[in-house]
């Protein structure tokens, strides 16, 4: 048993697992406050790291203004998103919402392919270049430094939830909208905020994968190995997409090293059935109750 | 206007077809399918085979989620199992057609009835993601197996039937549109049943239906099963027409085409299904003619994909922000002004 | 449920969809439509989509081909048709473009979107009988002219491919380690097993082979597995850019001291300058000259007065594919025998010897369905350009 090969590969693995987790919190965000299941995070995703590309690359600004001004554009479209499609749509059964989104994700890696192009193009680099070293296993730096910054995040999400107003109102919405309604919490600009804090992590979410991988309108296949860390997680939980992120990252990696390329998505789908067996709504989701 | 349509026995009340001027237009249909193979070009006997398989296959997603309210992203998988086991049956033990048919309709659905036993602990949009994790995993199935020839997959002889080789798409049209025209028939008949009873009942409230006497487990396996048959059926059909199975030929965004089609048709009813499958096949090629027309020549033709992305993903939006019944109700609503005719309600 | 009248708004939609539904309808209960004695190319070329840099290119290549030949007479005095329609890289749509195209058009040549559609359109084309096809699929399983035979390469297979890489790395370092890195897609799958046991035929030695499933972004944990096989060279096939910066940038961070190599849809100048400062000294095969090869080449002249800006080796690719189909039409011609498969197929194999004016560097034989020749070429950051690492190597 080579246990320093496991621990290298198990690193590696814990590490792009908080690249998941972060995504997963941008899901996360908007399930908890809107109910709605946003399967084009993917593409929202792509379309943060587009925006980036554009701004950086092709305009050439300065590295922190193009992350900025990517993430503020994206905050844009997600506003925009609820307003046009998910805003309509209050009260219809969850399927016909979910379809809005696949619809969704398929208007975006339109738009993205008729401005940019189908090809696949690289972003520029901005983060540090060395290598991390844990003793003597190797980490990619990059892959580091997105776990990091995906930490921050959830962290000040966590905290936000928990201290300021607006996360407090968040959470209210999400647990009874009528309720919320009647103590005088603009109920509308709660879903907009929840939509627009979601499309800002993407794109931060999106430049980060993008840095590692690369772009293409097809990055969007990513969501769906967020959809997986997600469920596993619990839909309106932000520790379950951590710790979901974390645990897919960690059994991905293992897979791909243990048993071969092709058997890492297998993986990851089989935990899934089994976890939802065991916990039909994910490690720390909240169980539903159906009343007649 | 329609006066005096009254029934007089419980077997007309029950009639899928119930007056004369329905009778008089499907036999119009009929006579329109009889003879359109003798009218049109290869292209569009090509098309027209394609959206048959469409069609099938939307009724069966229609049964489960359109009739029984489970979502489901599984229906390409469903297919392609019915497509390998014909592609093997047929080349391993040169059975005759309709029997691989019935035997890849099967497979489908022994594969649906599996996929189906997490339906009791998990719902809603749960289920749909058990059911994209179903089709990941039969599509490793098909990449790695030996049998299904991994990912070169397997390509078949062209079937025969009655001695008659299927190889043009004139002849497959008089095989596909009578198994589509029956597994309609058998649908629409199954939603006079106590079956499809059941099924619309589990639909609207599962607890309710439970509580009252309708075995949940068994009627949710029977309703995965069943949409499974048809479109293992669909994809036998498929592998006859294309004579070629990848394990790329069915990929989830198939099962997506289908559930657009239901939804942007009329989710729970028959000629939902079929009116969606013809139009979201269609459109494409629409699109293509607009492109054709414009003036610009090939410049704009790089532009027709993600046009075509575009224009998928606004229909399912829009549609369902503005017709969330899709086009059957557009269709009823048509109905209703002729048959009100000449007063407004 | 509220019975509503339908409003004007609504009806006035429903009739416009009608109308343009039945226009659409109504349209070709077609005929053929033939121009007197032409000679038409149809192609299902993936414009957009994964492909759409390559699809683009090879539009381009072929349509200049085809002016080149109609501005010096045609062939034998028939003008050339080209009737394209974009396919997206899905081989549906690819099969629906082709019976369109063969509907419409008395077609004689065709190119190919894929291995997929090659292989779906056999039938079919056998059937037809009167179709000579390529197109922009190099796969092995096609090199068989008994199983394709109205259908050529547009050049080496990936097994060939492979096989000229293998050569010139036998030549330069005897009894290498060579890593496979391959993607999850039967475009990757395609070679590896033949190259293998090709490798150890040239006493080199395969460590590892890493297949990458699809759409994959991190490959972290399969750098880790590359860099504890220690290769002294690493062939990437079944991508065109992503992942293999990756692999070569965190591979040279963790101290790998292997050489980095690639299969042809990866070779193309503009993809590989995309890799950046780590790409420098990426060699790969390629059968085609480059762009801006300076090396005397009639027709690379002709191509760079034709498109001042840079083309890509999938217009090579293009171009020479109508090169060789209108060299096959002539040869037909000229044998007064009529357009069919079996003729064009025929007048294909009599190639020998066939200056391709420079495209390619050494006269070509056309002996199955492929042309095994090529030449190894190295990525030079500085110039940026693609530099000639070997001789033209003929397998």
């Amino acid at each position: 048993m080579d246990w320093a090969f496991l621990f290298e590969i198990s690193l590696t693995g814990i590490a792009s697992g908080g690249l998941y987790a972060l995504a997963a919190l941008a899901f996360v965000m908007v399930y908890k406050a809107t109910r709605v299941v946003n399967i084009a995070i993917g593409e929202m995703l792509m379309a943060g790291a587009y925006l980036f590309f554009t701004f950086a690359a092709m305009w050439a600004l300065p590295l922190w203004a193009a992350i900025a001004a990517a993430v503020l554009a994206s905050g844009l479209l997600g506003a925009v998103i609820e307003r046009t499609m998910i805003r309509p749509l209050l009260g219809e059964p969850e399927i016909s919402v979910f379809m809005v989104t696949v619809g969704l994700g398929s208007v975006l890696v339109g738009l993205v392919e008729l401005l940019w192009g189908a090809d696949q193009r690289r972003l520029p680099d901005f983060m540090p270049s060395q290598p991390i070293m844990v003793g003597d296993a190797f980490l990619a730096p990059k892959v580091f430094w997105g776990a990091v910054v995906a930490a921050v995040f959830i962290a000040a999400v966590l905290l936000l939830f928990r201290y300021w107003r607006g996360g407090v109102a968040l959470r209210a919405t999400a647990s009874d909208q009528g309720a919320a309604y009647s103590v005088g919490i603009n109920v509308p600009r709660v879903f907009s905020l929840a939509w627009i804090a979601s499309a800002m992590l993407a794109a931060v979410s999106g430049i980060i994968v993008g840095s590692i991988g690369g772009i293409s309108s097809s990055m969007g296949v990513f969501g769906l190995s967020v959809l997986v860390v997600v469920i596993v997680g619990g839909l309106d939980s932000v520790l379950g997409a951590l710790v979901a992120g974390l645990l897919i990252g960690l059994v991905e990696a293992l897979a791909g090293a243990y048993l071969g390329g092709e058997y890492k998505l297998l993986a990851t789908f089989v935990v899934l059935v089994a976890i939802l067996m065991v916990r039909p709504y994910g490690l720390f989701g909240t169980h539903e109750i159906e009343r007649l | 206007m329609r006066i005096g349509t009254l029934k007089e026995s419980y077997t007309a009340d029950a009639a899928l077809f119930d007056s004369r001027t329905q009778h008089a237009w499907l036999a119009l249909a009929a006579a329109l399918l009889l003879l359109f193979p003798f009218i049109a070009s290869d292209y569009w006997l090509y098309m027209a085979c394609l959206v048959a398989i469409n069609v099938a296959s939307s009724t069966g997603l229609n049964i489960l989620t359109g009739y029984t309210g489970l979502v489901s992203l599984g229906q390409a998988a469903f297919m392609g199992l019915g497509a390998y086991t014909v592609a093997i049956v047929q080349a391993r033990w040169g059975t005759p057609l309709l029997l691989n048919l019935l035997a890849g309709g099967v497979v489908a659905m022994l594969g649906g009835i599996v996929v189906g036993i997490p339906s009791l602990r998990v719902k809603g949009l749960y289920l749909a993601i058990v059911t994209i994790a179903a089709s990941f995993i039969a599509h490793f199935l098909f990449s790695n197996f030996g049998l299904t020839g991994g990912t070169a997959g397997l390509s078949m002889q062209p079937a025969r039937l009655f001695g008659i080789s299927l190889d043009t798409s004139f002849r497959l049209y008089w095989l596909i549109v009578p198994v589509m025209v029956l597994m309609l028939l058998g649908a629409a008949n199954l939603f006079r049943t106590r079956i499809g009873r059941a099924f619309i009942a589990i639909r609207d409230r599962d607890i309710s239906a439970e509580v009252l006497g309708i075995p949940l487990l068994k009627y949710k396996l029977l309703s995965f099963g069943l949409s499974s048959f048809y479109a293992g059926v669909a994809g036998g059909l498929w592998a006859c027409f294309f004579r070629v199975v990848t394990p790329e030929s069915f990929p989830l965004s198939m099962s997506i085409f289908f559930l657009a089609a239901i939804i942007v048709g009329g989710m729970g009813s028959i000629l939902g299904g079929i009116l969606g499958a013809v139009f979201m096949t269609l459109v494409p090629e629409l699109l293509k003619l607009v492109f054709d027309w414009l003036p610009g020549g090939s410049e704009l033709t790089v532009f027709l994909s993600p046009v075509r992305l575009i224009v998928f993903g606004a229909l399912i939006i829009g549609f369902l922000v503005f017709e969330p019944l899709g086009l059957a109700e557009m269709w009823r609503r048509t109905r209703r002004f002729f048959h009100l005719w000449p007063f407004r309600n | 449920m509220n019975p509503q009248a339908t409003s004007p708004r609504r009806r006035s939609l429903m009739l416009g969809a009608a109308a343009t539904g039945a226009a659409a309808l109504l349209q070709p209960l077609s005929v053929l439509a033939q121009g007197a004695d032409e000679i038409v190319i149809g192609g299902s070329i993936p414009m957009t989509g994964v492909f759409a840099f390559a699809g683009v290119g090879i539009n381009a290549g072929i349509e200049d081909y085809v002016k080149i030949v109609n501005d010096a007479g045609g062939i034998k005095g028939r003008k050339v048709r080209y009737v394209p329609e974009d396919t997206g890289y899905k081989v549906d749509v690819s099969v629906a473009a082709f019976k369109k195209i063969t509907s419409q058009n008395k077609v004689n040549l065709y190119y190919g979107d894929s291995t997929g559609f090659a292989k779906t359109i056999n039938p079919e084309l056998e059937r037809n009988g009167s179709i000579l096809m390529a197109g922009a699929s190099f796969a092995t399983e096609l090199n068989d002219p008994k199983k394709y035979p109205h259908q050529f390469l547009v050049g080496p297979d990936y097994t060939e491919m492979f096989g000229i890489l293998l050569k010139h790395i036998a030549q330069e370092k005897p009894g290498a380690k060579v890593a496979f890195v391959y993607s999850d897609s039967e475009f990757g799958r395609d070679p590896i097993d033949s190259s293998e046991a090709l490798a150890k035929q040239l006493g080199l030695s395969v460590p590892i082979k890493i297949m990458t499933p699809a759409g994959s972004v991190d490959v972290s944990t399969e750098v880790i597995k590359l860099r504890r096989a220690r290769p002294d060279y690493t062939i990437f096939h079944g991508y065109i850019l992503a992942p293999i910066p990756e692999f070569i940038t965190q591979g040279k961070q963790q101290g790998m001291t292997s050489k980095w190599m690639g299969t042809f849809w990866t070779m193309d100048s503009s993809t590989v300058m995309k890799m950046g400062a780590d790409g420098d000294g990426f060699m790969g095969v390629m059968p085609y000259r480059y762009y801006y090869d300076t090396e005397k080449a009639p027709m690379l002249e002709k191509i760079r007065a034709m498109r001042p800006e840079y083309q890509s080796t999938a217009y090579m690719q293009g171009f020479l594919a109508t090169m060789l189909f209108l060299e096959s039409a002539k040869r037909c011609l000229d044998g007064n025998k009529p357009l069919t498969g079996d003729n064009l197929k025929a007048a294909l194999n009599s190639i020998k010897d066939f200056d391709t004016g420079g495209v390619i560097g050494v006269p070509i034989t056309i002996n199955g369905n492929s042309i095994p020749v090529g030449r190894v070429y190295k990525a030079d950051m500085k110039a940026k350009k693609m530099v000639a690492a070997s001789d033209w190597i003929k397998l």
